[in-house]
């Protein structure tokens, strides 16, 4: 009998689980998974102090404080979003005929060429590896400086936070588009990769010496980082071979 | 709801200072309840909510329409609650106190007349709780006050925290487990 995980007894508490009878039956004939689902129940139970109530009238009075020193957006016509709905749908209009025009001449190419398709789709893999290889250069040399900051006992600078901060976009789009490649490394390591990115994105301030700690023991950035330098060099390898010489993984 | 907001948010770039009011009006509650979630004082939530409605003043003219304001005005309170909660964590650890103190009501238990030993485990309960949500990183403790004290979707909570979903749901699961740890020495003395 296959115990259920503690995120599948996290998620059937917060009424996630895909199948919440299943999860109920086995809970209601396996002691050590009832028992550990006990354990998550009681210390969800224990709540923090709940918000004391505000008196009527609260948004008045937070509005009173704040609204001297703001200055009145200027009247004249601005190009905001709400500008935007005609241009975008006259945007969208050009959009549908040519997507609908390249859809036809895709569409005839694939009947007819199908081995020209093949060599496009390498060809877009060539130039996601070629940027793939700059990102993984700047994602590393983040990850030097967090454990370099981190084992030397320092902090780390906003330089470090803001280049976390354009990485992550970056990070994503690539995470996104590599989501169907055939190669479980390189999916992992950027899941992992944007998880650490938007932890040092994602906080306040600097980064204490003890958060670089925490963040490498939690995160195992260590780990991520020796996964980098392998796909690094994977990447750099690959890019300059010939595409039809390759089989197998996209990397 | 959600359309009402977009008005004034036009009647607001188009000059009226005031459609403004009625936003922090609708809103203002909301804001303070989860700031008050996050940094667990009143007086931090206080300032935290003047601090989120200045900016999303000042912001506005970035407010992309096709968003929900109240995520929108979510996402900047929860920065400038992360922003009090970390200047406040420079300060010395925070004792649990013997009396009852208006200032400080996150970190007081209420006394339902029970006998001394649940009087201390209770104080030992919410020191272990306090210092699991202290240990949480800045996007567990705001997935995890978002999904279990606020009761919001994990939908809702990648959104407000523009992560994706697997992202959001992994945070929370962190934040459980970091509660879990440190709550079960109690449970096996119990």
């Amino acid at each position: 009998m296959r115990h259920l995980t503690e995120e599948e007894l996290i998620e059937h508490y917060f009424y996630e689980d895909a199948n919440r009878i299943v999860v109920e039956t086995h809970l209601r004939i396996c002691g050590r998974c009832e028992q550990e689902y006990d354990e998550i129940s009681n210390a969800l139970a224990v709540r923090a102090p709940e918000p004391p109530a505000r008196e009527p009238g609260y948004g008045k009075r937070v509005w009173q404080t704040i609204q001297q020193p703001l200055l009145p957006y200027s009247s004249k016509p601005r190009r905001s979003f709400f500008f935007m709905p005609r241009l975008a749908f006259a945007g969208a209009c050009l959009l549908f005929v040519a997507a609908t025009f390249i859809a036809g001449r895709v569409w005839e190419r694939m009947q007819t060429r199908s081995s020209q398709a093949v060599v496009s789709q390498e060809g877009k893999e060539r130039v996601v590896l070629f940027i793939l290889d700059d990102h993984l250069d700047r994602s590393e040399r983040l990850l030097v400086q967090l454990n370099h900051a981190g084992s030397g006992g320092e902090a780390a600078d906003l330089a470090l936070q803001a280049e976390a901060r354009q990485l992550l976009p970056d990070n994503r789009l690539y995470r996104q588009t590599l989501a169907d490649s055939r190669d479980p490394l390189l999916s992992a390591a950027l899941d992992h990769l944007e998880r650490v990115l938007l932890e040092v994105a994602n906080s306040p301030g600097e980064l204490s010496s003890a958060d670089l700690a925490r963040l490498e023991n939690e995160m195992n950035t260590d780990s991520l980082l020796f996964q980098i330098r392998v796909l690094r060099a994977r990447v750099s390898s690959q890019e300059p071979k010939s595409d039809f010489s390759r089989k197998g993984t996209l990397l | 709801m959600g359309n009402d907001d977009h008005a004034l948010i036009r009647a607001v770039l188009a000059g009226d200072k005031d459609a403004y009011g009625l936003l922090v009006e609708r809103h203002s509650e909301s804001v303070f309840r989860v700031a008050f979630r996050i940094t667990e004082s009143e007086a931090d939530a206080d300032e935290v909510a003047q601090e989120t409605f200045l900016r999303g003043y000042r912001s506005l003219a970035d407010f992309d329409g096709r968003a929900n304001f109240r995520t929108w005005i979510y996402r900047i309170a929860m920065n400038c609650a992360l922003k009090a909660l970390s200047k406040r964590k420079t300060e010395a650890a925070v004792p649990i106190l013997e009396e009852y103190d208006d200032e400080r009501p996150g970190i007081q238990l209420a006394d339902r007349g029970a006998g001394p030993d649940r009087l201390l485990l209770d104080r030992e309960i919410e020191a272990r709780r306090h210092a699991a949500m202290e240990k949480m990183s800045p996007t567990e403790r705001l997935a995890f006050v978002l999904r279990h004290l606020e009761g919001r979707s994990t939908e809702e909570i990648a959104a407000a925290l523009d992560v994706p979903q697997s992202s959001a749901k992994q945070a929370v699961f962190r934040a459980v487990q970091k509660l879990r740890r440190s709550l079960a020495p109690l449970w096996v003395k119990s």
